[in-house]
C-alpha cells in the first residue's frame, strides 16, 4: 500500500483514540460503560456524566473545530503563498481577529454575534496588513519570502499590544477576556461555536471543492491556467476561505497559535502536496493535535489548568525554529536566506 | 589647546592637544541630547496627579519643607521613575548598538533576539526554586539567561550568519516559546510574587523605587564601563569581521567580550523593569539619523537617545493617559513596530540603490 493510504487509514482511528482520551481521561475504568451509555443516550444521571456531557464534550467539539480548520487553512496558505512558515498565526490573521473582537466588545460594546463579524473583519485586516507591509518593507532579492513572515510577526506584535492596551483600559471587563485572549478551549465557549460553526464549515467545503485546481496551481500559475483553471479567482476564494475560517476559530476560543503551522509539516511527508488527499489528512491530523494539546493543557500540571493556546505556542515555537533551521539554514539554502 | 580641523571626509572636528579628536557634529548632538534630557526630566517631575513639580523639588533641596503628599510624589514616585527610566533606556539602547555592530545586523535588539526574555525566565526559575534569593544571585541569573539565549541563537544560525532576517525570525520564535514558558512558570509561584511578576513581565516602571535603582546600578555600571572600554572596537566591526581582523582587532577575544557586555546591559535592564522590545533597534537608528557617528560616540549618542525615549514614554503615560496604566513595554511595542517597519523599508531602499 502507498504511504498516503496508510496515513489516511491510520489517522481516523487516531482521531477516535484522541477523542476518547480527551473525553475520558481521569475517569475510573469501572465507570466507563455507564459514561459511554450516557453519551449515547445524551442524558446525564450522575455528576460525572454531567461533567462529561456538558463540559468535556463541548471542549472536545471546540478542539476538533479549532484544530481541523486551523490545519486546513495553514495547508492552503502554505501552498498558495509558497512559504513553509505561512499559517494563520504567523501571518497576523489571528492577532487581527483578536484585536477587532476585543476592540468591538470593549469600545463599541457589541454582542457575541457582532463580535464574530468583527473577528472575521479583523482576520482579513490582519492578513492584508501583513501582505502590505511585506510589499512595503520587502527586499527585491527575497526568493524565500522571509520578509512576509517577519511582517506577519510584526503585525502580530502590534495588534497583540493594542489588544492588551484595550484590555488595560477597561479593568472591569478585562477578566472576561483575559483567558480568551491567550487562546483557551473552554466549555463556556460552546455558544460561540454554535453561532459560528457554519463559517468554518463553508471554508472546508470551499477548500474541498477547490482542492484539484489548487493542486494544479502548485505546479505554477501558467501551467494551471493552461489546464483551464481561473488562477486569480481560485487563489482569492481559497485565501478568503482560509482567512475567514481562521477568524471564526478566533471568534470561538481566541487565538490558538501554531496548529496551522505544525500540522501541514506533519502531513506533507506522508501524503504529499496533492490537496485532494492532503486536505482530509490535515483536517483529521489538526483535530488530533488539538485534542491532545487540550488533554495536555488540562492534565499536565493538574490541579492547574493551562490555556491550550499556551501549549500550542510552546510546541509551535520550537517547531518554527526547526522549520527555519531546515528550510533556511541548511547549507544548500544558506545563500538564499 | 583645542584646535579646529577637518576630518578626512571634510567634516569639522575638534582636536585636543593629546591627539584625541571629536566630530563637532557629534559633540553638538550630544550636548543637545543632554540638554533635552534635563528639560524633559524637569518637565516630567511636574506631571501626575499630585500638583507639584521642579520648583517644589528645588525648594526642598534648599532646606524648606514640603507637605507629605508632595514629598511622596516627588521623592518616592517621580524621581526614581525618571532616573530608572533614563538608566534603563540607556542600557537597552547601548546593548542594541553593540549587538548591531558585532552581528552586522541593523535589526539586532536584545528584546527581539530574546535575550531579555531569557534573562526573565532565568530569574523566574530562580524565584521558583528559591523565593528569597539575594539580589546578587538574581543579577547572576539574569546574565546567565541572556547568555544562554545568545548561545542558542548562535548555534541555531551557525556562527557567522547573523546578518540576515533569519536571526531576527529565530529570535522572535525563541521569544514566543520563552514567554509561554514564563506564563507556565507563573502558575508555580506564590500568589503575591506572581502578581508582582506579571506586572514586571509587561515591562513597567510602576515599581521603580530607590532599592530597585540600588540593585540595578552595579550591573549597569559594569556593563557601561565594559562596553565603553571595548566599544571603541565597534567601528572596526561595522566594516565586517574580516576587516576588523585586518585592522588589528583581536576578534576572537573582543567579539565575545562585547557580546557579554551587551547581555549584561540587557540583563540589568530586565532585572529593573522587565523586558523591553524594539528600544534597542530604535535608539541607535534615531541617533544615527540625528548625527552619524561611529565607535564610542555612536554608543554614547544611542544611550542618550534611549534614555530620552523611555523618559518621554513614561512622561506621556503619566501626563496624558493618566487613567490608563500602560506598561512601558506595551507603549514601546506600539510605537516601535511602525518605526521598525520604516527602518526595514529604508534598509530595503538602500539595498536597491547599492545593487
Amino acid at each position: 500500500m502507498e504511504r498516503r493510504t496508510i496515513f489516511l487509514l491510520a489517522v481516523l482511528p487516531l482521531l477516535v483514540v484522541a477523542l476518547a482520551l480527551n473525553l475520558l481521561v481521569g475517569y475510573r475504568p469501572e465507570d466507563m460503560p455507564g459514561l459511554i451509555g450516557a453519551v449515547l443516550r445524551f442524558e446525564a444521571q450522575s455528576y460525572e456524566e454531567a461533567v462529561l456531557l456538558f463540559q468535556r464534550l463541548p471542549r472536545s467539539l471546540i478542539a476538533i473545530y479549532v484544530g481541523s480548520i486551523a490545519a486546513a487553512s495553514g495547508f492552503v496558505l502554505q501552498s498558495l503563498v509558497r512559504n513553509p512558515l505561512a499559517s494563520p498565526a504567523t501571518m497576523g490573521v489571528n492577532a487581527g481577529a483578536a484585536l477587532f473582537l476585543v476592540a468591538g466588545a470593549l469600545v463599541f460594546d457589541i454582542g457575541p454575534a457582532l463580535q464574530g463579524v468583527a473577528a472575521l473583519a479583523g482576520a482579513l485586516a490582519g492578513f492584508v496588513s501583513c501582505i502590505v507591509i511585506a510589499r512595503f518593507a520587502g527586499r527585491r532579492n527575497d526568493p524565500r519570502g522571509l520578509s512576509l513572515i517577519l511582517s506577519g510577526a510584526l503585525v502580530s506584535m502590534l495588534f497583540t499590544g493594542m489588544t492588551n492596551a484595550f484590555l488595560l483600559s477597561d479593568p472591569a471587563r478585562r477578566s472576561e477576556f483575559l483567558s480568551w485572549v491567550v487562546g483557551t478551549i473552554n466549555h463556556a465557549y460552546i455558544d460561540r461555536l454554535a453561532m459560528f460553526w457554519w463559517v468554518g464549515a463553508a471554508a472546508i467545503v470551499a477548500f474541498l471543492l477547490l482542492a484539484r485546481p489548487l493542486t494544479l496551481i502548485l505546479f505554477g500559475a501558467e501551467k494551471a491556467a493552461s489546464t483551464g483553471v481561473n488562477v486569480p479567482l481560485v487563489s482569492r476564494i481559497a485565501i478568503l476561505a482560509a482567512v475567514l475560517g481562521s477568524g471564526s476559530v478566533v471568534a470561538v476560543c481566541g487565538p490558538i497559535g501554531f496548529v496551522g503551522l505544525i500540522v501541514p509539516h506533519m502531513v506533507r511527508p506522508f501524503v504529499g502536496n496533492n490537496l485532494v488527499f492532503a486536505l482530509p489528512a490535515s483536517l483529521a491530523t489538526g483535530a488530533v493535535v488539538c485534542l491532545l494539546a487540550d488533554v495536555f493543557a488540562r492534565e499536565a500540571l493538574y490541579p492547574y489548568v493551562l490555556s491550550t493556546g499556551l501549549v500550542t505556542d510552546l510546541i509551535g515555537g520550537v517547531v518554527f525554529v526547526i522549520i527555519v533551521k531546515r528550510f533556511y539554514l541548511t547549507p544548500a539554502n544558506r545563500e538564499a536566506a | 589647546m583645542i584646535r579646529r580641523g577637518t576630518a578626512t571626509d571634510g567634516k569639522p572636528v575638534l582636536r585636543l592637544a593629546n591627539g584625541l579628536q571629536m566630530r563637532t557634529g557629534n559633540l553638538l548632538a550630544g550636548c543637545g541630547l543632554v540638554a533635552a534630557t534635563l528639560i524633559l526630566a524637569a518637565w516630567s517631575t511636574g506631571l501626575g496627579l499630585t500638583d507639584t513639580g521642579l520648583a517644589d523639588l528645588l525648594r526642598a533641596l534648599s532646606g524648606s519643607s514640603l507637605s507629605d503628599a508632595e514629598t511622596y510624589a516627588l521623592l518616592t514616585v517621580r524621581l526614581p521613575r525618571i532616573l530608572l527610566g533614563f538608566m534603563v533606556g540607556w542600557a537597552v539602547a547601548l546593548s542594541g548598538a553593540l549587538l548591531q555592530s558585532i552581528a552586522r545586523n541593523p535589526l539586532a535588539d536584545p528584546g527581539l533576539f530574546g535575550f531579555s526574555q531569557g534573562s526573565m525566565i532565568m530569574i523566574m526559575l530562580l524565584l521558583v526554586i528559591a523565593p528569597v534569593a539575594p539580589k546578587s544571585l538574581v543579577a547572576l541569573a539574569a546574565v546567565t539567561g541572556g547568555l544562554c539565549v545568545a548561545g542558542l541563537l548562535l548555534w541555531l544560525v551557525g556562527g557567522e550568519r547573523s546578518s540576515g532576517l533569519t536571526i531576527v525570525l529565530l529570535g522572535i520564535a525563541v521569544e514566543t516559546v520563552l514567554s509561554s514558558f514564563g506564563s507556565l512558570l507563573l502558575l508555580y509561584l506564590p500568589t503575591e510574587t506572581s502578581i508582582t511578576l506579571s506586572e514586571w513581565l509587561a515591562g513597567s516602571l510602576f515599581q521603580a523605587n530607590w532599592s530597585v535603582i540600588a540593585a540595578f546600578t552595579p550591573l549597569f555600571v559594569l556593563g557601561l564601563v565594559g562596553s565603553l572600554l571595548a566599544g571603541g572596537a565597534t567601528s572596526a566591526y561595522d566594516l565586517g569581521t574580516e576587516m576588523a581582523q585586518a585592522l588589528g582587532e583581536p576578534v576572537a577575544r573582543s567579539r565575545p567580550l562585547i557580546l557579554l557586555f551587551a547581555v549584561v546591559l540587557s540583563a540589568a535592564a530586565v532585572t529593573a523593569v522587565g523586558p523591553l522590545v524594539f528600544l534597542g533597534v530604535l535608539a541607535p537608528h534615531i541617533a544615527g539619523f540625528l548625527s552619524p557617528a561611529v565607535g564610542r560616540a555612536r554608543l554614547l549618542l544611542s544611550g542618550l537617545v534611549g534614555g530620552i525615549l523611555v523618559v518621554a514614554a513614561d512622561a506621556l503615560t503619566r501626563g496624558i493617559a493618566a487613567g490608563l496604566p500602560l506598561p512601558l513595554g506595551l507603549s514601546l511595542t506600539m510605537v516601535g513596530v511602525p518605526l521598525f517597519i520604516i527602518a526595514l523599508r529604508l534598509q530595503a531602499l538602500r539595498k536597491l540603490q547599492s545593487h
